[in-house]
């Protein structure tokens, strides 16, 4: 029964202070939809299985036989929901500018099935009247240059080469991408299959079948294989097509990680703010409670009670708002919402941290004496030795009782620098990433990628293509160079060695710590290859290539975006000589200021086989958007915690303000007081805050960058100018909310007694 | 009446504990009011008045010494054993009435009763019961920032009695008020402990301090005089008063 | 008295119970009544210092009355005494003289005396309540002198509370 009367009082001040109780709904609620939405768009951008999965309604399970399997037999099986195919597949070989590359060509309906539908993505879908096309799987098609309309020449087992065109590209969720699965893959109308490998001895029939439930796959492979005897060549299942499809995403999954953190220690500060500052004004009424009867415990789960609503509140309309926005605004992007791992972990993080950032202000409140004081006063404080300060500057007198009260309450004032301070920093700490993913597409040298383009000779011979790409204005250098996976000692997985340029002439690794590799036998190394083997920067170390024995000594440390940071790299010269010559690409550097595309263009022009590499800052992209979002997010809650200051400070000052006025204050200068009185604490949060933000932003991103593999020396600080700019504009923002109430207060008619 | 009074303070003390040096605010209070008996306890400002009704209404924690409230000891209770003491027993008037801000003047009134544990419906009726009787009916649903002085304080003594408490505790219940709004809460007062109430207030006012039957000075902290209040020997006849002779 | 019954007289000619009936109601129970033989001593000593004059007036059945008139002399004293300021109280108080004296006799000690003082008040302050709970609230004359008084004796109160804490 004496939950009717806290709920009454609950009930009660929620009425009281609408406003701001809906600030702090949607506070929290924005820190929750900008978690959901870029831990979804994160999941899509790293691991885009599920989404093509979902979308192409593909099956869990392939099943390759010799023959047609008996499909109402699989259909049959328990858990199968529906069956694709069965369709013939055939080897085949791709011969295109000069390479002969091994391809899978699939029987396809020119309708789009059901189950397992291709997703279409440039050009059109097969076509009865035109029997010579094909679709590629988009991967395979980019790596080799491939585009609708490019003709695509196959050779059959036969021998026998058929010219067939490209007419389209699609993705699919039942193959991997190319070249973590091969082979390629070509969908073909069952025509033009059935001419390129007439015999039906050499080809496969594909049957996948989609279940109710992932989980039971294993269980389901059992039973087709069974049911089918001894049909069945091989089985493969969406786990495998899932792991081809991952990329390495530690870096942005701790990035990503770093603005959860800071987005929850900024709700958490909202929303401490917010109940600390109210309860702060309520300390009289929470006395009066406690005269009344109201138990310490009762006052403090009221308060809990009360902000802990508020809380949850915006944790639901986040999940809500964050759904409906990833289903709707961002449809074309993302498909599948969030799965339930993160969901829960984002939820469950927000209402812990929540619940925590409400129960030390609800402690504080349950600790209030029982006696109400007579109306809380401001303490009248000396002048502080800031406004000492200003008054020895000869500011005008505004400013100075401004100044002199925005410290004169201790635990007020560091709330509202702390509240503005925090978000300042994170939103600093963001602009340093967005200064670091500049500097990564700007300077692709320093993370590893001075040569745009990767020439492999193909046919030619290697000194040939050299020649020939030499031979372009736009190319300055071309370092031989082989990638090969060696087993490390004492471990059961391989890495990536890097052999690439002479150690007399090395490719310019943005080696960051030790020196360059600069004789036979010498290496630099990836963070994460030292973190793996445990080495540092001198240490010699024994890896086996292909069955050759390789000790190297590591000279220095590289940022290495790739693999991890796994990656052994030294020059050419250092391998043996069966795995060095010829050399199994180049490695392009362009004139500063060339197009890598246009560039590529020439080349392939020319029949060379050249690849771009990929910025690991377009693998980041989806990062800006998180930093976008969150940048708006803190800055929302920067607003809340002033609110909550300037009306502190204004309840603090509603006696003052009569005196004020009486002394013969004008009302602009009374406002101005009152805009010195808050805005002066949150300038001082404002300018601590970037400048911690500033301090730590490299600090941490290079804490980021070790942890993830890539290695220190990526963090770039956020430009003066942006800096600048951002500091200027909080400021603005700052004095203008505290212009609002002040301008109401400064107008008012206000009495001189309390109450 | 019972023969258990129900408050009795025995060698009460309070020491604040303000910086390195102990400030003595009560100093040995002995106290006993019994049921029905209105005390009202003056003495300078700084003589511990406030104190010692706070440590009676548990307020505030005493140093020493016992405090015994209708026949219970009460002095060794936790903070949360004071407090559902208080919602049971004790109502609390205030020098600067103490609404709670948020809530309406009904609000307020029926919060001690749904605290302690009344129905609803119940806690509504008393309200009404006690708005009605203190001419205030119509305000219910006025929020206390628009009520004077005086009917916030009608509306305290409301909140505090909703509960029928055995003891009512005023600390300069008129302290704030202007002579007509303390004519008024006088009045309920006085009608209150004509009614059987228990009161024990503390004041500056005289015109509060006579309506008590007792009355308990206070001077540094001890209690230096404690005794009714005695029948005027000049009763006035018939309302025929001679004011003027009194001052001669 | 005189000033009040010249007061009167200067509104209207009146005789001796009319006058006593003037100041009963205009001042209340809160003024002690007056004697009426007071009354018309107070009036023949005003007659013979010429302030006023009276005349006889016959009435049937009943012995003659005498009305009373305020002269020209009369209206300039009243006149004076109306612009003159009045004196304040003035504290010479027995009470504080017996609290200074008696503890040097020896007869009573102080706090005792401020005990028994206080209580004393507060019995006159209870009877000034009932008063003017009694007294008609129409009566704004009346209710404001009974509120003048309670003022003196809370002042006296607080002058006691003084006493308490500065004499030893």
């Amino acid at each position: 029964m004496t939950r009717v009367a806290e709920l009454r009082w609950v009930r009660a001040d929620l009425r009281a202070r609408r406003g701001q109780a809906a600030l702090t709904v949607l506070a929290v609620a924005g820190i929750v939809t900008a978690l959901i939405v870029a831990a979804t768009l994160l999941e899509d951008g790293t691991n885009p299985w599920r989404g093509l999965f979902a979308r192409s309604n593909s099956a869990h399970i392939w099943i390759h036989s010799k023959d047609v399997p008996d499909v109402s037999a699989l259909r049959g099986l328990n858990g199968v929901t529906d069956v694709a195919g069965p369709y013939r597949s055939a080897p085949a070989t791709l011969v295109t500018r000069g390479r002969r590359v091994p391809i899978t060509l699939q029987e396809t309906p020119a309708a789009l099935p059901a189950v397992a539908r291709p997703l279409l993505r440039e050009g059109r879908w097969l076509d009865v009247r035109t029997p010579n096309a094909v679709v590629l799987e988009r991967s395979f098609a980019r790596a080799f240059g491939l585009r609708p309309g490019s003709p695509f020449s196959v050779t059959g087992l036969n021998g026998a080469t058929h010219e067939l065109t490209v007419a389209g590209l699609a993705e699919s969720g039942d193959q991997g991408f190319y070249p973590e699965w091969t082979p390629g893959l070509a969908w073909t109308l069952a025509r033009t299959l059935d001419v390129v490998e007439p015999a039906q001895g050499r080809t496969e029939t594909v049957t996948g079948l989609r279940l109710a439930d992932a989980a039971a796959t294993d269980l389901v492979v059992q039973r087709a294989v069974f049911t089918l005897r001894n049909q069945v060549q091989r089985v493969t299942t969406w786990r495998e097509v899932r792991a081809s499809m991952e990329l390495d995403n530690r870096l942005l999954g701790l990035l990503l990680a770093l603005f959860g953190g800071a987005g929850l220690v900024a709700a958490a500060l909202a929303l401490a703010n917010a109940a600390g500052g109210r309860v702060l004004m309520q300390l009289r009424d929470i006395a009066t409670l406690k005269s009344l009867g109201f138990t310490r415990g009762q006052v403090v789960r009221m308060l809990v009670v009360e902000h802990g609503t508020l809380g949850l509140l915006g944790i639901a309309a986040g999940a809500v708002a964050a759904r409906l926005i990833t289903a709707y605004a961002m449809g074309e992007t993302v498909v599948v919402p969030l799965s339930a791992g993160p969901l829960t972990a984002i939820i469950a993080g927000t209402s812990l941290t929540v619940l925590a950032a409400v129960l030390i202000p609800a402690w504080r409140g349950g600790r209030t004496p029982p006696i109400p004081a007579a109306p809380a006063a401001p303490p009248r404080g000396h002048l502080s030795r800031l406004a000492r300060v200003a008054l020895l500057v000869r500011l005008p007198p505004a400013l100075v009782l401004g100044a002199r009260d925005a410290f004169t309450r201790r635990t007020p004032a560091a709330l509202t620098v702390c509240g503005v301070a925090i978000p300042m920093m994170m939103i600093t700490i963001g602009l340093g990433c967005w200064a670091t993913l500049d500097d990564f597409v700007r300077h692709p040298e320093r993370v590893g990628q001075a040569a745009a383009l990767s020439l492999r000779p193909a046919e030619l011979t290697a000194e040939e293509a050299r020649q020939r790409a030499m031979a372009d204005p736009d190319v300055v250098a071309a370092y031989p160079g082989a990638e090969l996976d060696a087993l490390v000692p004492w471990q059961t997985r391989t890495v990536r060695t890097r052999a690439l340029g002479l150690s007399s002439d090395p490719y310019p690794f943005p080696v960051v710590e030790g020196r360059m590799f600069a004789e036979r036998g010498e290496a630099v190394a990836g963070q994460g290859l030292l973190d793996l083997l445990g080495a540092r920067i001198g240490d010699r170390v024994r890896v086996t290539i292909g069955g050759t024995p390789l000790i190297v000594r590591i000279v220095g440390r590289a940022i290495e975006p790739e693999q991890d940071g796994e990656v052994l790299s030294f020059g050419v010269d250092s391998l043996a000589t069966k795995d060095a010559l010829p050399p199994q690409f180049y490695a392009l550097v362009l004139r500063p200021g060339a197009d890598p595309g246009q560039v590529r263009a020439r080349l392939q022009g020319q029949g060379l086989d050249v690849a771009q590499a990929v910025n690991p800052a377009d693998r980041l992209a989806v990062i800006r958007v998180v930093i976008v979002a969150l940048v708006a997010v803190l800055a929302l809650i920067g607003l809340a915690s002033l609110l909550t200051a300037s009306a502190l400070g204004l309840r603090d000052h509603v006696l003052d303000l009569a005196v004020l006025k009486a002394m013969g204050l004008t009302p602009r200068q009374v406002m101005a007081t009152l805009v010195t009185a808050t805005g002066l604490p949150a300038a001082v949060g404002v300018v601590l805050g970037a400048a911690a933000g500033a301090s730590c932003s490299r600090w941490l991103i290079d804490l980021e960058g070790r942890g993830s593999g890539v290695g220190a020396g990526i963090g770039q600080a956020p430009t003066p100018g942006m800096l600048a700019a951002t500091i200027v504009s909080a400021i603005g923002a700052a004095l203008l909310v505290a212009l609002i109430p002040a301008r109401r207060a400064a107008r008012a008619r206000l009495p001189v007694t309390a109450r | 009446m019972t023969d258990t009074p129900v408050v009795r303070a025995v060698n009460l003390v309070k020491i604040y504990q303000t910086g390195a040096l102990p400030v003595p605010a009560v100093r040995g209070a002995d106290l006993t009011v019994d049921a029905g008996e209105f005390v009202a306890i003056m003495g300078p400002s700084g003589s511990g008045k406030s104190t010692l009704i706070h440590m009676l209404g548990g307020l505030d924690t005493r140093t020493s010494g016992e405090i015994w409230l209708d026949g219970r000891r009460a002095d060794t209770l936790s903070e949360s054993g004071w407090a559902v003491l208080r919602r049971e027993k004790i109502g609390f008037v205030f020098q600067f009435f103490n609404l709670v801000a948020s809530m309406t003047v009904a609000d307020n009134v029926e919060l001690p009763a749904l605290l302690g544990g009344a129905p609803p419906r119940q806690a509504r009726e008393r309200r009404e019961y006690l708005l009605g009787e203190l001419g205030l009916a119509d305000r219910a649903d006025a929020s206390p920032a628009q009520l004077s002085g005086g009917e916030q304080q009608r509306v305290a003594l409301a909140r505090a009695l909703a509960n029928q408490p055995r003891l009512l505790l005023a600390d300069e219940p008129t302290g704030n008020l202007d002579s007509r709004n303390t004519r008024d809460v006088l009045r309920l007062l006085g009608k209150v402990h004509t009614q059987g109430q228990t009161i024990v207030l503390v004041t500056h006012d005289a015109r509060v301090a006579s309506m008590a039957d007792r009355v308990v000075s206070l001077l540094d902290g001890q209690i230096v005089d404690d005794g009714a209040i005695p029948k005027s020997r000049r009763r006035p006849a018939g309302g025929v008063g001679d004011v003027v002779e009194l001052r001669s | 008295m005189r000033q009040s019954l010249l007061a009167l007289l200067a509104k209207e000619p009146a005789h001796g119970y009319e006058l006593k009936q003037a100041l009963e109601t205009i001042f209340g129970s809160a003024y002690p009544s007056p004697n009426i033989g007071q009354i018309y001593v107070t009036l023949g000593r005003l007659e013979k210092d010429g302030f006023v004059r009276s005349v006889d007036v016959e009435q049937a059945n009943r012995p003659n009355k005498k009305v009373y008139y305020i002269t020209a002399t009369g209206r300039e004293a009243l006149e004076t005494w109306v612009e003159e300021p009045t004196e304040g109280p003035r504290v010479r108080d027995e009470f504080f003289m017996k609290l200074v004296l008696a503890p040097m006799t020896g007869l009573s000690d102080r706090m005792a005396l401020m005990n028994r003082q206080r209580r004393h008040y507060l019995a006159l302050m209870r009877d000034l309540r009932e008063l003017a709970d009694q007294t008609d609230p129409a009566n704004r004359v009346a209710l404001l002198l009974i509120e003048g008084a309670m003022l003196h004796l809370q002042a006296d109160l607080d002058w006691l509370e003084r006493c308490q804490e500065d004499l030893p």
